[in-house]
């Protein structure tokens, strides 16, 4: 097992790029490796050393054996864990833009707020973000029509607008609020959102499973309600409680399914 | 500056060198038999040596571009090359950026390109982009078979006002020729409809395919431009079409070709694969390659380029609106429409070309077909119709295929492709393979020769210093084993030497040199009394009809600089 240990020491207000400093690439790095290695920093590279204390510990074999600890505010660090495929990130702080990005396997946390797009185009792997994310997350590119195809993403706390864009598969599950068109054009997987809902989740969702546990306040007129069950078991989980369910969206011939919580959207009932 | 390319294995058909081992000489910009001891000597021992290559049928320049870029951002993150102090940043793979188009054609040996579809009215816009395409002359090639004006001296059976319309807008948008798209079909897009095979007629104007291409191609000949009627015939893509195609060519077979011409054709079919389906509908569709190359065998006033399908994940962009509707219903991914007022209409749409797909496979094989089944290789010259059937960077690619009939077979038999190779066309039974001879011919010396371009696609002594040296050496490399054509592919797609009017612009396959394109455009003169008068008589139609002042319209003469004037006297 190797851990390394990047901690700031000082914020660059222009964005570093971890693209490369994933464990796939960092496995057989030495202490020296790191020292020598320079970080993009918008349009150049500027030595790693100039903003990261680095301590590395132990030996791997691959990517599996190898444990990152990003330690401070890394609110200006973009592409965390992008396009990894094993091994473990943690960030004791926030993240940038783009973490998790095209991910495929592996575990990546973040133990404060997410910028938007984590988790974008992801097709493996585990997202766990403590605090907020930000727009776009677990959706596609922008034009892209293929989005997130596997994996889990896990947000505790709020999610901005367009979940989930383009979604083909994996599941997200939002602890918190959502904003706008959560599951929009999605295929196939599993959200399911523990808050409130503003306004349009699921529109022009061809197939797939969207869950609200709160208050949806508007809902879009391509879906229709198919009834009301008790503790219904969707996708292989089991909800507790009342959930309305609705079929849509009609305006793409969708079959997508999306279940409000009874209790909470009575006035849908 | 003078150079002297020592020792190459030559090839330049047009003036019958087929792989003689010998120098070529440079001097200003100019192929010539003489140059002083002070010319810098390339070794080029053994290489392969050919002209530039010329495209005589690509989308590089212009609105749809643009269109594809903003509605494509996921296309650029393909192809994404740092810049160097020469190059700028590259992005895109199917629709690249400017000076990415000019960088990679360039890099394969290529030297003069046609933007084949210019409608007038973004003909400003096109110029502006070959402004920004760096290291390949571009021929831009103006739309007249939807054109209002077009359709209305048709519907009056006014062929000299009709050749004074020509000949004026060609002086306005400032393009080299005559393109024609779906004559009729997208100006019934206007309508919401199409139009299907030669004798359908416009909605409202009464005009058919047929009459348009007729009366174009009579024109063409009247004045005698460089480059002949250049046809995107109706019904593209649907199974079943080629009767359609065959008739389109007949149509114009009693034409006598102007004589003061280059050229041996009067008509120049484009994608011709796109055009020669048979069958009802995609479940029965089926190869339709054997009667249009039967018919191109036996006709030599059609020329054609083939539109090869390359399996990738391309943009499909035409002025063939409808067809990219019917394209749209059919895959569903994302379409984008757009209405070029009085002039033609266009469509985009991403396409994704598999060969575990039947009826890509279809499409590959019956491209491969037309390339063997014609057998002048004077009459058919490789186009992807990039990006429309696959991005121009996979010529080598194709050239491959065409080298090593034993590639063929194994990608049939590996089943790499679908078995409607097989099932659905004749490609197996083709054995025939191109030699480099065939190669150059079918890249550089019909091309040139079919756009009427004298100074191009040859190494004979006044020509062009447009040069390509391939890292390969044709006398010790078999390119018909199936193994060898990933070499064959490689080494084409990055030339040892690029050289562009006597400039090494490329050197082992980098960009070494930028120079600015030059916009090749036709100035008809001897009509200028008729033209004056067409215009009169135009423009009550134009100030009613366009949202653009006539004193807006036109392409100034700093949106073509440097530009290559071809004068036609017509009066001749």
């Amino acid at each position: 097992m190797k851990t390394i240990t990047l901690t700031l020491k000082k914020f660059s207000s222009i964005a570093l790029e971890f693209e490369e400093l994933i464990p796939d690439t960092v496995y057989n790095w030495n202490k020296e490796d790191f020292e020598n290695y320079q970080v993009p920093v918008g349009n150049s590279r500027f030595p790693l050393t100039n903003y990261f204390d680095i301590e590395v510990e132990g030996d791997a074999e691959g990517p599996e054996d190898v444990k990152m600890i990003l330690e401070g505010d890394m609110g200006r660090v973009k592409y965390i864990g992008y396009r990894m495929t094993d091994g473990e990130i943690i960030v004791n702080g926030d993240a940038d833009l783009q973490a998790g990005a095209e991910m495929i396997g592996g575990s990546l946390k973040i133990n404060g707020n997410a910028e938007s797009y984590v988790g974008r185009e992801m097709r493996g792997g585990n997202i766990e973000v403590m605090g907020n994310v930000k727009e776009y997350c677990g959706t596609s590119y922008i034009g892209e029509w293929r989005g997130m195809s596997g994996g889990v993403i896990k947000v505790h706390g709020n999610a901005g607008k367009q979940l989930a864009d383009c979604m083909s598969g994996g599941e997200i599950y939002i602890g918190g609020n959502c904003d706008i068109l959560a599951g929009i054009h999605m295929t196939k997987g599993y959200i399911e959102i523990g808050g409130d809902v503003t306004r349009w989740p699921g529109g022009q969702m061809k197939n797939g499973t969207i869950v609200i546990k709160g208050k949806l306040s508007y809902l879009l007129e391509g879906f229709d309600p198919e009834g009301v069950f008790v503790d219904p078991e969707v996708d292989g989980k089991q909800l507790a409680g009342k959930y309305i369910k609705y079929k849509g969206d009609v305006g793409v011939n969708g079959k997508g399914s999306l279940w409000l919580d009874a209790e909470k959207n009575r006035n849908l009932l | 500056m003078e150079y002297i390319l020592k020792n190459g294995i030559v090839y330049d058909p047009t003036n019958n060198v087929n792989g003689d081992k010998k120098d070529v000489m440079i001097k200003d910009g100019k192929i010539v038999d003489n140059v002083s001891s002070d010319a810098k000597v390339l070794d080029v021992t053994d290489k392969l040596v050919m002209a530039a290559g010329v495209d005589v049928h690509s989308h590089i320049a212009g609105p749809k571009l643009c269109l594809g870029r903003l509605y494509r951002p996921e296309d650029s993150r393909a192809g994404v090359v740092a810049k160097t102090d020469i190059t700028r940043a590259e992005t895109g793979f199917s629709i690249p950026s400017c000076s990415a188009t000019g960088y990679r054609y360039s890099r394969m040996g290529y030297g003069t390109v046609t933007e084949a579809a210019v409608p007038p009215l973004e003909a400003k816009h096109t110029h502006e982009e070959i402004m920004a395409i760096p290291n390949i002359d571009v021929s831009p090639l103006a739309l007249f078979g939807n054109n209002w004006f077009v359709l209305q001296f048709v519907k009056e059976n006014d062929l000299e006002g009709l050749a004074a319309f020509v000949s004026s807008w060609l002086k306005i948008s400032r393009c080299y020729g005559m393109k024609v798209v779906n004559p009729c079909g997208s100006e019934a897009w206007g309508w919401g409809q199409n139009v299907h095979g030669i004798d359908d007629p416009a909605p409202y104007w009464g005009v058919t395919g047929g009459e348009v291409v007729r009366a174009l191609t009579k024109v063409n000949e009247m004045l005698g431009l460089p480059h002949s009627m250049h046809v995107h015939p109706n019904d593209l893509g649907h199974p079943g079409n080629y009767p359609t195609t065959i008739a389109t060519l007949d149509v114009v077979k009693d034409i006598e070709k102007n004589p003061n011409v280059l050229r041996d054709q009067t008509i120049h079919c484009t994608h011709l694969q796109f055009h020669s389906y048979g069958g009802t509908s995609w479940r029965d569709a089926k190869s339709g390659a054997e009667p249009v190359a039967d018919y191109i065998n036996k006709n030599k006033h059609v020329t054609c380029d083939v539109g090869q399908v390359t399996f990738d994940e391309t943009t499909t962009m035409t002025a063939d609106a409808p067809m990219e509707y019917d394209l749209y219903k059919l895959t569903g991914l994302k379409w984008a429409n757009k209405d070029i007022e009085l002039e033609t209409a266009s469509g985009l749409i991403p396409v994704i070309y598999s060969p575990k797909s039947p009826v890509s496979t279809l499409q590959w094989a019956i491209g491969l077909e037309l390339f063997l089944l014609i057998k002048d290789p004077w009459q058919v010259v490789l186009t992807t119709d990039s990006p429309n059937a696959g991005p121009f960077i996979r010529y080598p690619r194709i050239i491959s295929w065409l080298m090593s009939s034993d590639r063929r077979t194994e990608m049939i038999e590996n089943k790499e492709v679908h078995n409607w190779a097989s099932k659905r066309t004749s490609l197996p039974t083709l054995d025939r393979v191109y030699d480099w001879n065939d190669i150059a011919i079918t890249t550089r010396s019909a091309p040139a020769k079919i756009l009427g371009l004298e100074k191009r696609g040859h190494l004979g002594i006044g020509a062009n210093a447009d040069v390509a040296v391939y890292d390969i050496e044709p006398e010790n490399f078999d390119a018909t084993k199936a193994s060898n054509a990933a070499v064959v592919e490689d080494v084409l797609t990055r030339a040892a030497y690029t050289i562009k009017d006597g400039e090494v612009v490329v050197k082992d396959g980098k960009i070494v040199k930028i120079v600015p394109s030059r916009h090749m455009w036709t100035n008809v003169t001897g009509f200028e009394q008729q033209e004056k008068k067409v215009l009169e008589d135009i423009m009550p139609m134009f100030n009613r009809y366009y949202t653009v002042k006539f004193e807006n319209y036109k392409v100034f003469d700093h949106y073509i600089d440097p530009a290559i004037e071809f004068t036609i006297d017509a009066s001749k």
